[in-house]
């Protein structure tokens, strides 16, 4: 897949294009301020309560965020994008709000409605400022509940809502549901890829994503490749091989579970030990760490990103590779859902390693990586467009510096937003894909 | 010495040298902070000064301000000085007693209304006038009357500047100063407990020299003896800016003449000659004897917390009322939690039935 | 009663029983909110060190992103030195503090605790003129963040007065400097400044819910 090809145009227009007919909420103001409020006050607990206690508004978080330091606009400050949050803490469950409520004013809808803006195009959550905070804030999961509540209030932008709308009420995204999987099932049996759809017991249920479908079947087609070569007993599931959670990014809580419940039942139902996510770093953080608490009980099977898997099947020798040959070196992108807020940093630079490449790290790496700039649902709002682009130029830059022949990860999403930002700018480093990598340099 | 009499012939008579008595003026002078070419005109005021008549009141007092004023070094010139005001009154000093002293000072009264001096010592008990009575007179009823045809008051001591040691908490006899009951006179206080004896004699010299009373602090005291503290005149203070203190009053510090600081001296806030005047004949002073200042200068100096207690310390320290304060925090955190836990629950059923 | 025994007493109890009250009703209140215990599975497990290891290592250098705050960062660690040299080792605080606690420590030369307070002193009066000025800080303040550095310029600024003897008589300036800190007492539970006790909560949490999946805080 490279930038050139119709799928990828065709992809960005129909993101161009998603906001097309927003949906009316039919709810009145006071009605979205109160459930504003009261999922506040359902999410804010211990945690965040010390958090918001420790904040000393030292500014520092700014320079962390990539759109702050792009743009040096002062409104993107993180502690900034969560100040209602923080406000609204302070007065409504602090331990002192009797004090502090006769001296503050009351939150209102003019002002969510304002940081609807800040918390969803000026903001991919990424948590580089959780790293950089002294106080050890998570200010990225005030940022959820920012969401969570803008959620419950309605004040979700078109384009997310569009999306989320479609997942909940037709299971699929971007228009992919089970025939169009069917589909590129049957193309890439043509180019002799098997997918083992929907067998009824297997060891293994894997997962894909709308973006890949659509996007990216070479990634499906790798997968299957890794998952046969390694010998695993597995399936794509045509009724839940969705592992985008769309409630994860918008904050709705309904679609959350919905997607949750899904390929949960599923994995019980075939008998399923493990549930491999795709390359999709907000996938493996939704069900990795967040699904388990959206249904109130402990996974009945292991959750493995498919980097994981790789470099765990090549420790076991059950996976071999051989030299790579097409390029000598490169950088690896961490996506952040994946990296600082996953915990998988090792396992996809094992694999690069054991092909033998050259691995540049950027300037920022690991849990200090910086981030694509258009995760989180970010690169589908259009009016971040802007915004977006500047972020993207840091990355470049740090990315240009390795002087690597590509750069590889393992994240659609950082990986759409960086093709999108090739393609605005002209620049040729060649995004790749891991498993993909993985894939061509099977050792025979 | 006759009251016709000035001071200067009264002084020769007394076989007192011009010289010697000059000397007496210019230290004097220096004392009171007058520049030199003040010294004459404090010789000639001196000399003909008038005996003026001077009443002395003592309240509820020790008799250490006596002692302290009759122990200065005679027999030197201030002494003489006492020789030469006209003490018609005074308890301790005087000869007379019974109802014939008591006619002393009627009879100065009568005679110099209006220019006598009153100098009181002691606190004036308010509580019950039967505590302190002279003649079966109270002290307030003394002290209003005699004031009455003063020219101005001299208190005498901290007792009587300040309330003193009588005031002291809980201050049993209602104690007060002499500025709590005269407020139509000039009143000088001249504190200590006791004052420096040429403190006293310095003031009455101001007094007999312009027939004015001294520049006054806030607190009613003459800058030229109480303008500066203790501390700012003391011989130990560059132990105290190097950071050099005692810690104990047998410790290398101590022994090396360290600063008193941490061993409760009130030098810094303590307003008084000592440091320079010195007593004794200009001898030592309880600094330099390795003793911390006490403050007895000072309005409350007995009320200051224990006077080994440094200055920068708090007065108030109490463990139980701090656990107290703790535990009224713990509970307000937990009333908080509780309700906001409540809150909370409330708000999750809430946004369940939303979302559904 | 003076001045002076109103700060070093009714005023200092006062002061103090607010601050007692105040901390351990803020830190209760926080801590006993409730939590959700994490039912996904983690990568490894996590306590004390991820916990203990994040409180020290969030005042270190920041790495990548060093060159970016080097200016919060230098100055945030010489405030916070200058501020323990000046408030724990100068011999007449000593002495304070062992009358409220019953103990004491050796002083440092009073020449150090000078310079010390006076670095402190020029520290928040540039840091208060950068809220003031900077976008980031002026937007993102309120009044919690002036009144908080104010309070403590007063007694550091009382406070070299005081120990020079400058601009008043010495009880007064003593006990105007001993006012100063009582406000900064009173005010202390209630604003900013309790992030010298909440960071420690706030960085331990960050340490293990990191550190569970397997990502160093």
């Amino acid at each position: 897949m490279n930038v050139s090809s119709p799928a990828f145009t065709e992809f960005r227009h129909s993101l161009a294009n998603l906001a097309g007919n927003p949906q009316e909420t039919g709810m009145s103001d006071d009605e979205r301020l109160a459930r504003a409020r009261s999922t506040f006050i359902a999410k804010l607990n211990r945690r965040t309560a010390v958090d918001m206690e420790t904040c000393i508004h030292c500014g520092m978080c700014a320079e962390a965020c990539h759109f702050y330091i792009a743009t040096e606009d002062e409104r993107y400050t993180p502690a900034y994008k969560i100040d209602p949050l923080r406000r609204f803490y302070r007065r409504e469950v602090s331990p002192l709000r009797l004090l502090y409520r006769p001296i503050t004013r009351k939150m209102d809808l003019d002002e969510l409605k304002e940081w609807s803006e800040l918390v969803y195009e000026a903001c991919t959550g990424c948590g580089r400022c959780d790293m950089m905070c002294p106080m050890g804030i998570n200010i990225s999961e005030g940022i959820n509940i920012m969401r969570e509540g803008l959620a419950a209030a309605g004040l979700v932008p078109d384009e997310l809502n569009a999306l989320q709308a479609e997942q909940r009420q037709s299971n699929s995204l971007f228009g992919v549901g089970a025939a169009e999987l069917k589909a590129v099932a049957a193309e890439l049996a043509q180019h002799g890829t098997m997918l083992p759809l929907d067998k009824e017991s297997a060891d293994i249920l894997v997962l894909t994503t709308a973006v890949e479908v659509r996007l990216f079947p070479e990634a499906i087609a790798a997968c299957a490749k890794v998952m046969e070569k390694s010998g695993a007993d597995w399936t794509i599931s045509t009724e839940a091989f969705e592992a985008s959670n769309l409630g994860l990014i918008t904050g709705d809580k309904t679609a959350l579970r919905a997607a949750f419940k899904r390929v949960s039942a599923k994995a019980k139902e075939i008998g399923a030990a493990t549930v491999i996510v795709p390359e999709s770093g907000h996938a493996y953080q939704a069900l990795r760490w967040e699904s388990a608490n959206a249904l109130g009980e402990e996974l009945a099977f292991e959750v493995l990103a498919i980097s994981e898997y790789i470099a765990r099947t090549i420790k076991a020798g059950s996976l071999k590779l051989k030299p790579a040959t097409e390029i000598k070196s490169v950088t690896y992108h961490d996506p952040c859902r994946l990296g600082r807020q996953g915990g998988v940093f090792d396992e996809p630079r094992e694999a690069l390693q054991a092909m033998g490449l050259d691995l540049r790290e950027t300037a920022s790496n690991r849990r200090e990586n910086l981030c694509c700039g258009g995760g989180c649902g970010e690169y589908a709002i259009s009016h971040g467009a802007p915004i977006r682009q500047k972020a993207f130029e840091l990355k470049k830059h740090e990315l240009d510096d390795t002087q690597a022949d590509a750069v590889v990860t393992g994240c659609n999403n950082c990986r759409i937003n960086l093709m999108i930002g090739a393609e605005e700018t002209g620049w040729d480093m060649p995004v790749v894909s891991l498993v993909e990598t993985v894939a061509s340099n099977l050792a025979e | 010495m006759r009251k016709d009499q000035n001071l200067g012939e009264y002084l020769r008579t007394q076989g007192v040298s011009r010289r010697g008595f000059l000397k007496f003026c210019s230290a004097t002078a220096s004392l009171m902070a007058l520049p030199p070419s003040a010294v004459a005109q404090v010789a000639e005021a001196l000399a003909s000064a008038r005996r003026p008549s001077v009443i002395w009141l003592s309240f509820q007092e020790c008799t250490g301000c006596t002692e302290s004023l009759t122990r200065s070094h005679a027999p030197t010139v201030e002494s003489l000085i006492f020789d030469a005001i006209s003490l018609d009154y005074h308890h301790t000093l005087q000869v007379a007693s019974g109802e014939g002293a008591e006619e002393a000072r009627h009879a100065a009264m009568e005679e110099n209304d209006g220019e006598y001096l009153l100098v009181v010592d002691g606190s004036i008990p308010l509580g019950n006038p039967g505590y302190s009575t002279i003649a079966g007179i109270s002290n307030l009823d003394m002290l209003k009357d005699t004031a009455k045809g003063a020219a101005a008051v001299i208190a005498v001591g901290t007792c009587a500047a300040f309330g003193g040691i009588p005031q002291a908490f809980p201050n049993p006899t209602g104690a007060v100063s002499v500025s709590d009951i005269i407020t139509d006179k000039p009143i000088i206080n001249v504190s200590g407990c006791p004052p420096i004896p040429v403190v006293i004699t310095g003031v009455l010299a101001h007094f007999l020299t312009f027939g004015t009373i001294p520049e006054l602090d806030h607190l009613g005291r003459p800058t030229a003896f109480f303008g500066q503290t203790i501390h700012d005149r003391c011989y130990r203070r560059p132990f105290y800016e190097r950071g050099q203190f005692a810690h104990t009053f047998d410790d290398e510090g101590a022994r090396k003449g360290w600063c008193l600081y941490e061993l409760g001296c009130k030098g810094p806030t303590s307003y008084n000659a000592c440091a320079t005047v010195k007593w004794n004949e200009g001898t030592s002073f309880p600094i330099g004897s390795g003793h911390g200042c006490l403050g007895c200068s000072e309005p409350g100096f007995w009320d200051h917390g224990s006077f080994y207690k440094p200055i920068s310390a708090g007065l108030w320290g109490s463990k139980e009322t701090l656990l107290g304060a703790a535990a009224a925090g713990a509970a307000l955190g937990i009333g908080s939690a509780m309700a906001a836990r409540a809150r909370k629950n409330k708000a999750i059923k809430e946004s369940e039935a939303d979302s559904s | 009663m003076t001045l002076l025994d109103f700060a070093r007493g009714p005023a200092l109890q006062w002061s103090l029983i607010i601050l007692v009250t105040g901390i351990i009703w803020r830190i209760v209140g926080a801590l006993l909110l409730s939590s959700r215990k994490d039912l996904s599975v983690a990568r490894r497990k996590s306590g004390l060190n991820d916990g203990l290891g994040a409180i020290a290592t969030r005042s270190l250098p920041a790495h990548t992103f060093e060159k970016r705050i080097r200016f919060q960062h230098v100055t945030g660690y010489a405030w916070h030195l200058a501020l323990f040299v000046t408030v724990l080792f100068f011999g007449p605080h000593i002495l304070f503090f062992e009358s409220l606690l019953g103990f004491s420590w050796p002083a440092l030369p009073n020449g150090i605790v000078l310079f010390s307070a006076a670095v402190a002193l020029a520290i928040l009066i540039a840091l208060l003129i950068r809220r003031a000025n900077h976008p980031v800080q002026k937007l993102i303040s309120n009044a919690d963040d002036y009144i908080s550095v104010i309070l403590c310029i007063l007694p550091l600024l009382t406070g070299i007065l005081a120990f020079a003897h400058i601009g008043g008589r010495y009880e007064t300036l003593l006990a105007i400097h001993l006012l100063s800190i009582e406000a900064l007492f009173i005010w202390f539970p209630f604003g900013k400044l309790m992030h010298s006790a909440m960071t420690f909560p706030a960085r331990f949490q960050a340490g293990t819910s990191f550190g569970r999946k397997g990502i160093k805080a």
